[in-house]
């Protein structure tokens, strides 16, 4: 019975790890909409909201459904706690991947201000730690993950730039504040992404040493 | 282990004839706690229990060293009377064994071997032992009749009734709940959580939930050995020893 459950479990990682790369997909992809303008480009990614959500809710009764039938203990209990805390964070990332692409349409009509700030660079630093602690999870590698403290200081630190940034140019014009309000609400949302990268690699840290720690 | 120890072993190594059944293990047993024995099949986990009010004494050909204490007192010392050790360190069995008696007999016979002859000391002996037993309101009323008429889960809690009447320190329990129903099963479980409050219980069980429900603290034996022993939600949420973890999570046993 114990083998069943096992490979039940290795059937619940390759799903999850399915669902993170979705979520990880819609973020990089909608960022990448942003920075071409390209409206299409972002329809794609609006267009995959309900397959995440259907793979949340699948996966989460599938985790349901294991604990009720098999009680599971130590490792194979942090495992399956993990895994919920993972399907969580990557629907999120995923929504905030829709959320972003829902606003390339909004400032289509204009070039961006400032090559779009240092969104770009911020969202490949968020990118990859969602990737490190994704794959921390999936290789129960925790050196991808032992720098993330100072990692998410350098995305907070980004987005304070990016605000103080966008402040500047509205008051330098009016017509900048629509715009420039997008973008500050992005550098929020990926903000937010490395927050839940955070939160994965707070949850593998347990998974792996039964240790919980808290990253800042 | 934070709590007082009431039990402890130092180095206890035990053998059936050649064949060594505990290999040097050292426990606490905290006073007023539940503590759970788990492991496979032949691990050593009943025979550490029968150590703790020297069973294994009636099986020839065996040979224990190390030292087991209760109170602090060398239970192997020839100043130790072993009728009192017993008395003192109550056991239930897996499967319930209650005398072919009347209920009441069943409970009043221990405090009669100790020399209680008074009836009315008797008669409180027995209903407050069943009470305590979780089980004087299914009987009260056939206290005459005979035990063996009680079903499998009756039977067990009139056992552990009959252990509470000489008054233990320590109730030992080998897999009380094998042969229980689920609801039976939950009834001694309860009855379990609040003996504590009066007496130290030591349980030994293959069911691993069950040590997790019922324990404060579980150790885990593997091959006469000691593994690993802690609060039980360590035990069984990160425990530190891999072999304790493979057990566990039924990698292999």
């Amino acid at each position: 019975m114990a083998e069943k459950f096992h490979t039940e479990l290795e059937k619940l990682k390759a799903d999850t790890l399915e669902m993170a790369h979705l979520g990880r997909f819609m973020l990089r992809t909608a960022v990448d909409a942003l920075i071409r303008q390209d409206a299409e480009l972002a329809a794609s990614v609006v267009a995959r909201k309900e397959e995440i959500h259907r793979m949340e809710v699948r996966l989460e009764e599938h985790c349901y459904h294991l604990i009720a039938l098999n009680q599971p203990m130590a490792r194979d209990m942090r495992f399956i706690a993990c895994t919920l805390k993972l399907i969580t964070a990557s629907l999120r990332i995923g929504r905030y991947g829709k959320v972003i692409a829902n606003i390339v349409k909004e400032i289509l009509d204009k070039p961006h201000i400032a090559n779009l700030m240092s969104i770009p660079h911020m969202a490949d630093l968020v990118i990859d730690m969602v990737d490190d602690a994704v794959a921390a999870y999936e290789s129960d590698n925790l050196r991808l993950i032992d720098d993330f403290s100072s990692r998410d200081d350098t995305v907070d630190a980004l987005r304070h730039s990016i605000f103080r940034e966008g402040i500047t140019y509205m008051m330098e014009d009016p017509k900048n504040i629509s715009r420039c309000t997008h973008y500050i609400m992005v550098a929020r949302y990926l903000e937010r992404c490395a927050d839940h990268a955070c939160k994965i690699a707070e949850n593998v840290q347990y998974m792996e040493t039964g240790e919980r720690v808290e990253i800042h | 282990m934070s709590d007082a120890a009431i039990i402890t072993t130092n180095n206890v190594n035990l053998w059936y004839n050649e064949k060594q059944a505990l290999q040097s293990v050292s426990i606490k047993i905290p006073k007023n706690r539940v503590t759970s024995l788990i492991g496979p099949s032949g691990c050593g986990k009943s025979t550490l229990l029968r150590c703790f009010n020297r069973l294994n004494d009636l099986i020839d050909h065996v040979k224990i060293t190390g030292e087991i204490t209760l109170d602090d007192e060398n239970i192997h010392a020839p100043s130790t009377d072993v009728v009192t050790l017993r008395k003192k360190v109550g056991m239930v069995f897996q499967k319930p064994n209650p005398f072919p008696k009347t209920i009441y007999e069943n409970v009043a016979y221990g405090p009669r071997v100790h020399g209680v002859r008074d009836k009315a000391e008797l008669d409180k002996i027995v209903e407050q032992s069943l009470r305590h037993a979780a089980i004087w309101d299914e009987v009260k009323e056939r206290l005459n009749d005979s035990a063996l008429g009680l079903s499998g889960g009756q039977q067990q809690r009139l056992c552990i009734a009959r252990t509470l009447a000489v008054e233990p320190e320590v109730i030992l329990m080998d897999e009380p709940c094998s042969s229980l129903d689920p609801i039976a099963t939950a009834k001694i479980e309860n009855l379990i959580e609040r003996l504590k409050e009066d007496y130290t219980v030591i349980i030994v069980t293959h069911n691993m939930q069950q040590a997790a429900r019922v324990s404060d603290y579980t150790g885990f034996m593997y091959l006469g050995k000691l593994i690993e022993c802690g609060k039980t939600g360590q035990i069984f949420e990160h425990p530190k020893e891999e072999l304790t973890e493979n057990y566990i999570t039924g990698r292999f046993g």
